[in-house]
């Protein structure tokens, strides 16, 4: 049984391709054949983040218009074997993905036996993002605790119910979970940022995980290496947690609490 | 579903047409912004002979409607509507094609079938009815058979939800830059965060009741009072919204 989810968030810059590259590679790190689909075509970011960007020859695009076989353009992780990558183009926009051809490639990587295919949205509300989210099963809405963040996660959740495949063919609604990400329990005490509890009162749907703000999402974008894979960071901490809590086990809530530093951490810090 | 806004016509003066429309549509723009618009001659009977139909048609243009049929066609103007581009409404003959939700049931039958699930622009109750609103507006929406319209999920951002001749019933947040309507009341069990609009189609005595006042806007037949204007004390509280001499008020519930 294959799911479709979608990364979405309507703003740009909340996190979503980081999400995405550490989500799939969580999933995949499970044992489950996962793949991420880039769906921001004209950007080109997911490869980057997932290391892979040396290794694109054909793309999403290509698929689309027949140019090149699905397989071809599949990029294997050479860290996680279940994973596979399948990138963007860069040099086409929007405008290249039509229901049609993106419907049909999800059905062909359902038929390869994928598990979990991951699309990773544009932000906006125009056609990359109403395509990347217009075949999916659940959504993973990811917000940044300000109010913008949250007013576009607002439309795309209305969107979600409205102008997907799901809605349009009178299907179960698409199941949203939401996912807080460069949380500072810092910033909150000082009221310069919504809390949890402000944002899931305002989107009404259930949390998924919050992720704290961290340099290593920076650096580990920067390397091509998902920050999941080093288990050290808290970010990473934060994302397993949100992996497993997404295939069903029960993870207490972290990262939303202020840490309590030690003496000499004060001293130091 | 197919909807419709059936504009009626009491009155060839265009100038007046306009200025009661652009009012009309100053009240909820979104509603009525670039929708397809069935004209309706048939309260004009004779005097529709005098009426400059390119002249009309341009005039609906500048509002941002588009034209798209006129019923009750007098042979005289036929040429004139064909001439313009637009189609010659005929209403159905098989009297069970009209819906009975929400729709005019009591309408003789060509009525009903024309109103299919179709909105009448008309003025404000107090202006000169060149433009007048369908019979079945006017009666209170409690009597229609459907009930209201019940929403039971978030109204999220963007979204419009509009209870056409009927009363709106909201069991979910209504969040900021969501907009529910209704021609009758409109009830919120929840937070109202947007913009909510009762008595759309001109009825005064519509009210707004939400269970946590938070709105962007609220309006009741025309009137209406912006975020900044609600009293601090009402903020957050669940209230009532009502038209008083004219003005909306808001009371604690």
């Amino acid at each position: 049984m294959s799911k479709v989810v979608v990364i979405t968030s309507g703003k740009g810059g909340v996190g979503k391709t980081t999400t995405s590259a550490n989500i799939a590679t969580g999933i995949a790190q499970q044992g489950k054949k996962t793949v991420a689909i880039d769906f921001d075509v004209g950007l080109r970011n997911l490869d980057l983040v997932m290391g892979c960007e040396r290794r694109v020859v054909y793309d999403f695009v290509n698929v689309i218009r027949n140019e090149a076989k699905l397989q071809q353009a599949l990029i294997r992780d050479k860290r996680v074997d279940s994973l596979y990558i399948l990138p963007a183009s860069q040099t086409r926009d929007k405008d290249a993905l039509d229901p049609e051809g993106v419907g049909r490639i999800i059905e062909e990587l359902k038929q390869m036996g994928f598990e979990y295919i991951i699309c990773d949205s544009p932000a906006g509300i125009e056609k990359g993002a109403q395509m990347a989210m217009y075949f999916a099963d659940e959504a993973i809405v990811v917000t940044n605790p300000e109010v913008s963040s949250v007013r576009d996660s607002d439309r795309v959740l209305g969107l979600l119910a409205a102008k997907t495949s799901r809605a349009e063919l009178g299907g179960p609604a698409i199941r949203t979970h939401l996912l807080l990400t460069r949380y500072s329990p810092v910033m909150v005490k000082r009221g310069e940022m919504l809390s949890v509890g402000d944002v899931l009162e305002l989107l009404g749907i259930p949390l998924l995980g919050v992720i704290p703000e961290s340099k290593a999402v920076l650096q580990s974008s920067n390397k091509g290496t998902p920050a999941i894979l080093d288990e050290t960071t808290d970010v990473a901490q934060a994302y397993l947690d949100v992996v497993f809590r997404y295939l069903g086990q029960e993870r207490q809530h972290r990262f939303i609490e202020e840490e309590k530093r030690s003496f000499l951490g004060r001293l130091f810090g | 579903m197919a909807s419709l806004t059936v504009l009626r016509l009491r009155s060839t003066d265009l100038v007046l047409i306009e200025r009661q429309l652009r009012v009309k549509i100053a009240q909820l723009p979104h509603l009525f912004l670039d929708a397809p618009v069935l004209i309706d001659l048939g309260a004009l009977a004779e005097g529709a002979a005098a009426l400059a139909f390119g002249d009309l048609v341009g005039a609906l243009k500048s509002c941002k409607l588009v034209p798209v049929a006129v019923a009750n066609v007098p042979d005289g103007l036929r040429t004139a509507v064909t001439a313009a581009g637009l189609g010659v409404w005929r209403p159905p003959t098989a009297p069970g094609r009209a819906r009975g939700d929400g729709d005019s049931p009591e309408a003789p039958p060509a009525e009903a079938s024309a109103a299919e699930s179709a909105t009448t622009v008309a003025p404000p109750s107090e202006a000169a009815p060149a433009v007048s609103a369908m019979p079945a507006l006017s009666r209170s929406p409690q009597s229609h058979h459907g009930g209201p319209m019940v929403v039971t999920q978030a109204v999220r951002g963007g979204q419009i939800v509009y209870a056409q001749n009927n009363d709106l019933v909201v069991l979910a947040p209504v969040n900021s830059g969501a907009q529910v309507i209704a021609d009758g009341h409109v009830h919120i069990y929840a937070p109202l965060r947007g913009r909510a609009v009762a008595g759309a189609q001109g009825l005064a005595g519509a009210r707004i009741f939400c269970q946590k006042l938070e709105a962007e806007l609220v309006a009741i037949s025309g009137a209406y009072i912006m975020a900044e204007e609600i009293p601090a004390k009402m903020r957050g509280k669940a209230v009532q919204i009502f038209l008083e001499n004219g003005e909306c008020q808001i009371a604690p519930l």
